[in-house]
């Protein structure tokens, strides 16, 4: 049998087998044992039959053939006679996808001359127009690729056609004219895009928008399963490059979208403005200023009767693009343009605040920073209208409408022309700011505003107080002393102005001082500092209005330009303070403010090794002070929490310092610059004075600060068994006590090398101390015990895989099982000091290690528990699961939801609970079918909780946690899970709604009404 | 609901309105501080030891009763929908926190106080006034416990037809009928849609 003949037998019972079949053909043709002759004299019976179908198989066969053959086997000379032969059977009406397919694989083996393109393309529109005649996708397609093909590679040659032949453009147009297919009209776009933008369309333009824009708006919705992958969205993209491709298309384009923009449909309207941006964009100025002003009239009312919010947000990119488009070109159009926006926008803000007024002002705002010139006409058509609206205004409410558009335009005038430290979208060489002709009036009506109006008026000031800071900021406007006159505003307002409401105002100008700070530091550092400092004494007489001031103060450090300086001035006020012998409470103040300086500027601290400085001047002091003994230490150092704030300082400074700058410090890390030897001092001597243990907050923070590398005064395994031993002692303070254990840590976390870390616990596992010994368990060995594995896990050591059994073992303990059940809820508690900035060795997976390492065996055995000891795993389930990230618990939840349902059964265990809800609630966000099966048990448990019950009554926070969790059960489960437990939720929430509560009631509120609305749902579907 | 009847109503700042964020947020001060360094020492550390502290559960549940005051009622209708807008009523000043009024019981045997709420419309013949007093009257029914008593009303003056709006707000029967209508019951759910 012959290859044809296979084929043939093939074509229709398995694809697959008819190309390994025309492989093979291929095949024999390049190693010479078929001759091309004698492939297309076997063909010819089937060419010249009578069934249309074994004409188009023939061809299909002859297209596979060449598709497979490796280039340059086939001969110019053939090539050329296979072109002519394919190219004669278009003339068949059968097989012509075949015959497309043929030509693109003989092009893909050799480049054709311009002459037969041309013959290809012309026979094409002589023997096939309209392609639309074949009536399947699969045959036009092809024919589309090659024409596809041929405009791609062979441009000039379809174009000399296109000037030498005045009909063959429209001959072209109309050979693609009804298609339908998504897949081909792909193909068709972009093949008409080609004369769209690069031939002169002449008198065929409208036909040539026509061919396109009859799409218009694509209404395509793929089907479900779409193996194509084109999406209505594509389609739209295409359609709207072609809109776009050429001015000569605006006569039509315009009209006919304005046209399309009254539709109903609120998908095709978003169509029509997002072509009208493009075209606008791509047209050029001349022609968009032909449509300008109808432009305008039509996407106006989109903003001003706003239908759907984002139609709005288009067009006003539109009035955008339309501005921006013509700034390109002479100013004669641009002008034309925004006359009349100017015109309406100012009869709109005459009757200021309403929802037009707001429109208004939002299209100003939005067209006001396209260009230097757009916003100069804006300014100068404006705001003369403005002021005299202003002046006349009868109520506050309308000038602050006013000043809302006044604020607006010169933050857009800030875009354009930039601020004092950077330039603008003008760039440097911008013309004239409109603005400077301004600028006296604008500054006299803001700063007159904020000056003498009511402090009852709070958005007026807050516009007055926003407008001052634009006006400073714009490059080049004011001078300094006019920017002194708003910092002197703003300071007075920040020092010496009552407090009122929220204090927003107060809060608004220091943060505008901040601001301007950025911009011009200097004359903030010579007119608001001093001010600032005046205001803060020496030594106070229990006034207290100075918090407030430093509070202030200390938020100008976030500006790095003036960090330096607003610390110097604190360190100073500081040590007046204490050689003044100042309050303590004032004392604190100074600290804090410091300290939170300090943390405003840490990053700058982190890239400047230059901070030795501080450490002369803030660090060492305070040491010496905090140890001293004699006049020159503070009362207030003798406060645990005035002495965390000093830690705090000290570490944050020292922490950024190299190892061997630390270990000046780190060899008085116990010590402190006093004369006592370590031995005699906490934590090496139980029995040193009671004034010693409090400077162990100190150095716990200062050990905090340490690199690793840096080397501890003594050694290591003496430091962990005495912090061991000293955590012990009954009379320590609660923080010191919890400052050991933190150091405890600390240590284990940070100075163990891996190695040793695996063993570092077993001095204390060993006798005498045997930590682990059940007899010898109590409160002050649970917490060493929980101490010491947060600094291990942390670094996910394999040394948990022994730890961790023994402590879950011990959750049945008959007398501390309940208090480890607790600890839980400490090992992956986020930490202040164990952090990476502090240098700790902190893996990356360690939540997800203790997890592994501890939830399943804890689920495992719950199940084995005995009655009484049960609640013991469910506390230590949530004291884990309430620090971990959803994403690391979400496998394991199936296992997991029936110890959390119990968990919400657990009575005075609040924590508890409030865990147990949250990770519900994940469950039901991230996993709703999890909990689809428990819908009953659920919700009845939230209900319970969500309600005061006399006999174990959950606080506020549990009942408002369980309303909330059941507000999303509606959203996640399926509907006729629900349906059953709406009547049940919505009456027994009542209650909620009469919660003593507020927080409760308003979640309950919410809550009933989404389940009141469960039904109703159901009727829409 | 194209032919709006008061196309271009004015509209009240966001942050002129009423609200309990204002003071409650804020515990002020005997010494003008704002609370800026409170967080410099955090506190879980310190608070949280879970062993030192048997878990008494009286953190902020310090038995202290917040009752329902104008405030929560305008809380709870200020964020309604206008039908022909998409404005909150408190926006557009059709509800107002002068506006609403609690009575308590009115012997210390009942139970019952009663939350009077007058209405502004934003025009004085504006034919939505009923739809919008159903919707805050539905609102109230739904979000406030059942020992309130509901009225709402067009405030005096304000309205053309005041009182015949007031008759109709007032009658349970023609309410009720009025919640059968299922077009109504539409615009009222698209209405409370935006309630927070």
């Amino acid at each position: 049998m012959s290859d044809i003949q296979q084929f043939l037998l093939d074509y229709d019972r398995n694809k697959r087998e008819a190309s390994q079949v025309a492989q093979k053909s291929a095949t024999r043709l390049a190693d010479g044992d078929l001759k091309l002759l004698m492939l297309i004299e076997e063909l010819g019976e089937y060419f010249n039959s009578e069934d249309g179908a074994v004409r188009s198989k023939a061809m299909a066969y002859l297209a596979e053939v060449l598709g497979f053959v490796p280039p340059k086997v086939l001969s110019l000379q053939q090539r050329n006679l296979l072109c002519d032969f394919i190219l004669s059977r278009t003339e068949d009406g059968e097989g012509i996808g075949s015959c497309a397919k043929a030509l693109l694989a003989l092009e893909e083996r050799g480049k054709w001359d311009n002459g037969r393109v041309q013959d290809i393309m012309e026979t094409l529109l002589a023997n096939t127009s309209p392609l639309r005649q074949y009536k399947q996708q699969s045959e036009r397609y092809p024919v589309l690729r090659l024409i596809d093909a041929l405009l791609a590679r062979y441009r000039d040659a379809l174009r000399t056609l296109h000037d030498s032949k005045p009909d063959f453009l429209s001959r072209f147009i109309a050979y693609f004219d009804g298609e339908k297919d998504p897949r081909n009209l792909m193909v068709v776009f972009s093949i008409l895009r080609v004369p769209m933008t690069e031939w002169d369309v002449g008198a065929d333009a409208q036909d040539l928008f026509d061919a396109v824009f009859n799409y218009f708006p694509i209404t395509f919705r793929p089907p479900p399963d779409d193996p194509y992958g084109i999406t209505a969205q594509d389609l739209k993209d295409r359609l709207r490059e072609c809109i776009s491709s050429t001015a000569d298309f605006a006569p039509y384009a315009f009209p006919a979208l304005l046209d399309k923009l009254d539709s109903t449909s609120m998908n095709t309207k978003r169509d029509v403005l997002h072509t009208i941006i493009s075209s606008v964009k791509e047209y050029g100025p001349r022609t968009v200023s032909l449509y300008s002003i109808t432009l305008w009239d039509a996407l106006k009312f989109e903003i001003l009767n706003v239908q759907e919010e984002d139609l709005a947000e288009e067009a006003l990119d539109g009035l955008a693009a339309i501005a921006q488009t013509l700034s390109q070109g002479t100013n004669g159009p641009l002008n034309a343009y925004l006359r009349p926006i100017i015109k309406e926008c100012n009869e709109h803000l005459e009757d200021a605040p309403t929802k037009q007024s707001q429109a208004a002002a939002r299209i100003l705002s939005r067209i006001a920073n396209v260009s230097p010139d757009v916003t100069n006409l804006l300014l100068a058509g404006i705001l003369p209208t403005m002021f005299t609206l202003f002046q006349s205004a009868d109520n506050m409410a309308k000038r602050r409408g006013l000043l809302e558009v006044l604020v607006q335009l010169i933050k857009a005038n800030i875009d354009v022309y930039g601020d004092w430290r950077s330039t603008g979208s003008a760039g440097a060489a911008a013309p004239n700011n409109a603005l400077s002709q301004y600028r006296d009036q604008a500054l006299d009506i803001v700063l007159h505003g904020l000056e003498t109006s009511p402090i009852n008026n709070v958005s007026y000031r807050l516009v007055c107080a926003d407008g001052l800071l634009q006006l400073s900021k714009v490059r080049e406007l004011l001078n300094e002393d006019d920017i002194g006159k708003i910092i002197q505003l703003l300071h007075a307002i920040v020092i010496h102005e009552e407090s009122f409401g929220k204090d927003e105002i107060k809060e608004s100008a220091i943060n505008s001082l901040v601001e301007i700070a950025h911009q011009k530091p200097q004359v903030v550092i010579d007119k608001a500092f001093p001010a600032f400092m005046a205001q803060l004494p020496d030594t106070d007489e229990g006034s207290k209005g100075h918090v407030a001031v430093l509070e202030a103060f200390a938020k100008l450090a976030s500006e790095e330009k003036v960090f330096d300086t607003v610390i110097l001035r604190l360190k100073n006020k500081f040590s007046a303070a204490v050689s003044q012998n100042a309050s303590s409470g004032y004392i604190v103040a100074l600290l804090s403010a410091i300290l939170y300086a300090l943390t405003k500027g840490s990053s700058k601290l982190e890239q400047d090794p230059n901070t030795s400085t501080y450490y002369q001047d803030i660090v060492l002091p305070l040491l010496k002070r905090t140890s001293s003994t004699d006049g020159s230490h503070p009362v207030a150092f003798d406060n645990e929490t005035t002495l965390d704030l000093v830690g705090r300082i000290c570490n944050i400074v020292v922490r950024s310092q190299s190892a061997e700058k630390q270990e000046e410090i780190a060899s008085e890390l116990y010590t402190l610059f006093r004369n006592t030897p370590q031995a005699e001092l906490p934590p090496f001597s139980i029995s040193a004075p009671l004034e010693t243990h409090r400077t162990m907050i100190v150095s716990t923070h200062l050990l905090a600060s340490f690199r690793k590398e840096t080397r501890l005064p003594c050694e290591i395994e003496l430091l962990v068994s005495s912090l061991a031993n000293y955590t012990q002692q009954p009379d320590l303070s609660i923080s010191v006590r919890s400052v050991s254990l933190r150091q405890l840590s600390l240590v284990i976390n940070k100075f163990y090398s891996a190695a040793a870390l695996k063993t570092c616990m077993d001095p204390l596992m060993n006798a005498p101390f045997e930590l682990f010994s059940p007899e010898k368990l109590d409160p002050p060995r649970i917490r060493i015990i929980f101490a010491c594995l947060k600094g291990i896990l942390l670094r996910s050591s394999p040394v948990l895989a022994k730890l961790y059994p023994q402590l879950l073992g011990f959750l049945s303990h008959q007398k501390y099982g309940t208090v480890i059940a607790h600890g839980f809820s400490t090992l992956l508690q986020p930490d202040d000091l164990l952090t990476k900035q502090n240098h700790c060795q902190i893996s990356g997976l360690h939540k997800q290690k203790s997890f592994a390492l501890l939830v399943p065996n804890i689920t495992q055995a719950f199940r084995d528990a005995s009655t009484e000891t049960r609640p013991n795993y469910l506390i230590a389930l949530s004291g884990i699961l309430r620090w971990l990230p959803f994403d690391i618990v979400i496998e394991e939840v199936p296992s997991l939801i029936l110890l959390l349902l119990q968990s919400l059964d657990l009575k005075g265990e609040d924590f508890v609970k409030e865990a147990a809800i949250g990770t519900l609630a994940s469950t039901l966000r991230e996993k709703p079918e999890v909990v689809q099966e428990h819908a009953g048990s659920l919700i009845s448990r939230l209900l319970a909780n969500s309600v005061v019950n006399k006999e174990s009554p959950s606080p506020a926070r549990v009942r408002a946690a369980a309303c909330r969790c059941l507000m999303l059960v509606p959203d996640k489960l399926k509907l006729e899970v629900v349906l059953p437990y709406r009547r049940q939720v919505c009456k027994k929430l009542t209650a909620a709604l009469d919660d003593g509560k507020r927080e409760v009631r308003s979640a309950a509120v919410r809550c009933r009404a989404r389940w009141l609305d469960v039904d109703e749902a159901g009727d829409d579907d | 609901m194209d032919d709006k009847q008061n196309a271009n109503p004015t509209i009240l700042s966001l942050s002129d309105l009423p609200s309990r964020r204002r003071e409650s947020n804020v515990k002020r001060r005997d010494d003008g501080a704002t609370g800026l360094f409170d967080d410099l020492i955090p506190q879980y550390s310190y608070l949280n030891d879970p062993f030192e502290q048997p878990l008494s559960s009286s953190d902020s549940d310090d038995g202290s009763v917040e009752d329902i005051d104008e405030q929560e009622v305008y809380d709870l209708i200020s964020s309604i929908s206008d039908p022909e807008h998409p404005l909150s009523l408190g926006s557009l000043a059709v509800v107002n926190l002068p506006d609403i009024h609690i009575q308590p019981p009115s012997s210390p045997h009942s139970s019952i106080s009663t939350v009077l709420v007058e209405i502004t419309p934003t025009i004085t013949h504006c034919s939505l006034a009923t739809v919008i007093g159903l919707g805050v009257r539905v609102r109230l029914e739904q979000a406030l416990p059942p020992r309130f008593r509901v009225d709402v009303r067009i405030k005096k003056g304000t309205h053309s037809t005041d009182e015949a709006v007031n008759k109709q707000l007032g009658d349970k029967e023609r309410v009720a009928a009025a919640l059968e209508n299922g077009t109504l019951m539409g615009v009222l759910r698209k209405m409370l849609s935006t309630c927070e």
